[in-house]
């Protein structure tokens, strides 16, 4: 059930992403919400089910937007690496974890996508790429983090990654 | 270990599946999942346009009031242009008719289709619209708002739908011309106009008017930008450009039929020792409100028809 609703969710996020959102403009760009969303799934929920929604979040999006089919299904890869990373350390709310995963998955994912659009022969400018759209896209998509977050938080807690504390390692 | 296996996965089912999209095969996937978003993506950018629209009518209030005065100053002035300009229309028809020339752009064939999508998060700047190759269209074709400036190519197309790569993508290059202002003539220039026939009437004759020198277009190359929009690259350094002359597309290469509006000259840079000026473009057409355009089907890009 959980994978339905993740996969709902994520292509209406990826639908929203090239009809309605690029009306939002926050520092001169467009905050991703798949992205925002695959990360904080990645964190909140098991790594089990990230290691499906997560790619398959990435593949939607490709399909809705112009982006050779594949380019987010790399791109989204490192954000379950890092969640998995944040989950090796107890803390008492997830929140902090999920918005670094989100800044960090940001600057992999647009490392990721500049580089396919380099190999697949497109023009871009990378000083204009970095101080244009990586930076701002990093910050605009840590701040809009809280508002998929918030909502995520209250799914029921069962299938959420455990936390791995000192004492449980004791 | 499993984390290794996964992430092997992943990538190699990322690696072919960008091969496969490049190479086209995955075309129908793109055009199905299209076909399932579009009705959605309609009534979502129904529903945010009209958001945005009082937003930023509330942010930019006092620049309206601004911009509202300086739209009616212009129309009036491209009223009394436009006069002219259908004068000189009709001259170069009667002189192409007598010299048998053939017309550089007969009547153009345009095809309606509703945008659907936008692609401007990254560091592309394209637009999906509802119409594809079953409804005659062909990469490469070109793209016009509905007022007829340029707005973009069909870069990417499938049956029911296409991408348009827009003229601020920075993938975008086109041949231009801008069509220099005509120098303010001197008191030696000024005489009466040669084309007008003698007026018998009983109306007094006109008073001298200046004639315009004549002034040859400056040809440079348009390219998309991320950050300035539309770059002028190439502009000669002794070329007299300035802020508001028009930039058309000069036809050069066969990508783009000739005198195309592009925009307007936004700002000149200059460098000392420089061998060319650039220059900012501002677009003709609002690039970030498209809701209808125009493709020009009639119209084939050198690209398409050579071996």
């Amino acid at each position: 059930m959980i994978y339905i609703f993740a996969l709902a969710i994520s292509w209406l996020f990826a639908t929203a992403g090239t009809s309605a959102l690029p009306y939002l403009h926050v520092l001169g760009v467009t905050p991703d919400f798949v992205l925002i969303f695959a990360a904080c799934f990645a964190v909140l929920r098991s790594q089990d089910e990230a290691l499906l929604v997560v790619p398959l979040a990435g593949l939607l999006r490709d399909l809705a937007t112009s982006d050779p089919v594949g380019t987010s299904l790399l791109g989204f890869a490192p954000l379950v690496i890092l969640a998995t990373a944040t989950h090796l350390r107890s803390m008492d709310s997830q929140f902090v974890p999920a918005v670094a995963v989100v800044a960090t998955g940001t600057a992999c994912h647009a490392a990721i996508s500049i580089l396919v659009l380099v190999l697949t022969g497109q023009n871009i400018a990378f000083g204009h790429a970095l101080v244009q759209i990586v930076l701002p896209l990093t910050l605009v998509n840590s701040l809009f983090a809280a508002i998929v977050y918030l909502p995520m938080s209250w799914i029921p807690r069962a299938g959420r990654p455990r936390i791995i504390s000192r004492s449980s390692m004791a | 270990m499993r984390l290794v296996w996964w992430l092997a996965t992943v990538m190699a089912i990322g690696l072919i599946s960008i091969v496969l999209s490049e190479r086209g095969t995955l075309s129908p996937l793109r055009n199905l999942s299209l076909t399932a978003s579009s009705p959605v993506e309609r009534e979502l950018r129904d529903l945010a346009s009209p958001i945005h629209n009082v937003f930023e009518g509330i942010t930019d209030r006092g620049n309206l009031a601004d911009e509202n005065d300086r739209l009616k100053e212009e129309l009036d002035a491209l009223r009394v242009q436009l006069a002219e300009q259908q004068n000189a229309v009709q001259r170069i028809k009667e002189l192409e008719d007598a010299l048998g020339v053939k017309q550089s752009r007969p009547e153009d064939l345009l095809k309606a289709a509703n945008v659907i999508a936008e692609d401007r998060s990254g560091f592309k700047r394209l637009i999906a619209i509802d119409l594809g190759q079953d409804d005659g269209l062909d990469e490469g074709m070109v793209v016009l708002s509905r007022s007829g400036s340029l707005i973009g190519t069909i870069s990417l197309i499938y049956a029911d739908f296409a991408w348009v790569r827009l003229i601020t993508d920075p993938d975008s290059t086109i041949n231009a011309q801008v069509n220099v202002a005509p120098e303010e003539p001197s008191v030696g220039d000024v005489a009466t106009p040669a084309t007008p026939a003698p007026d018998t009437s009983a109306t007094p004759p006109a008073s001298p008017q200046p004639i315009a020198l004549s002034t040859e277009p400056v040809r440079a190359v348009a390219k998309g930008e991320l950050r300035r929009g539309i770059l002028l690259d190439l502009l000669p350094s002794d070329s007299r450009v300035v802020r508001g002359d028009l930039v058309v597309t000069s036809g050069h290469g066969g990508n783009y039929p000739r005198g195309l509006l592009i925009g307007s000259i936004e700002y000149v840079d200059e460098r000392p020792q420089a061998p060319f000026k650039t220059a900012t473009i501002a677009p003709a057409a609002n690039l970030s409100g498209l809701d209808t355009v125009l493709v020009l089907i009639n119209f084939r890009p050198a690209r398409l028809i050579s071996p």
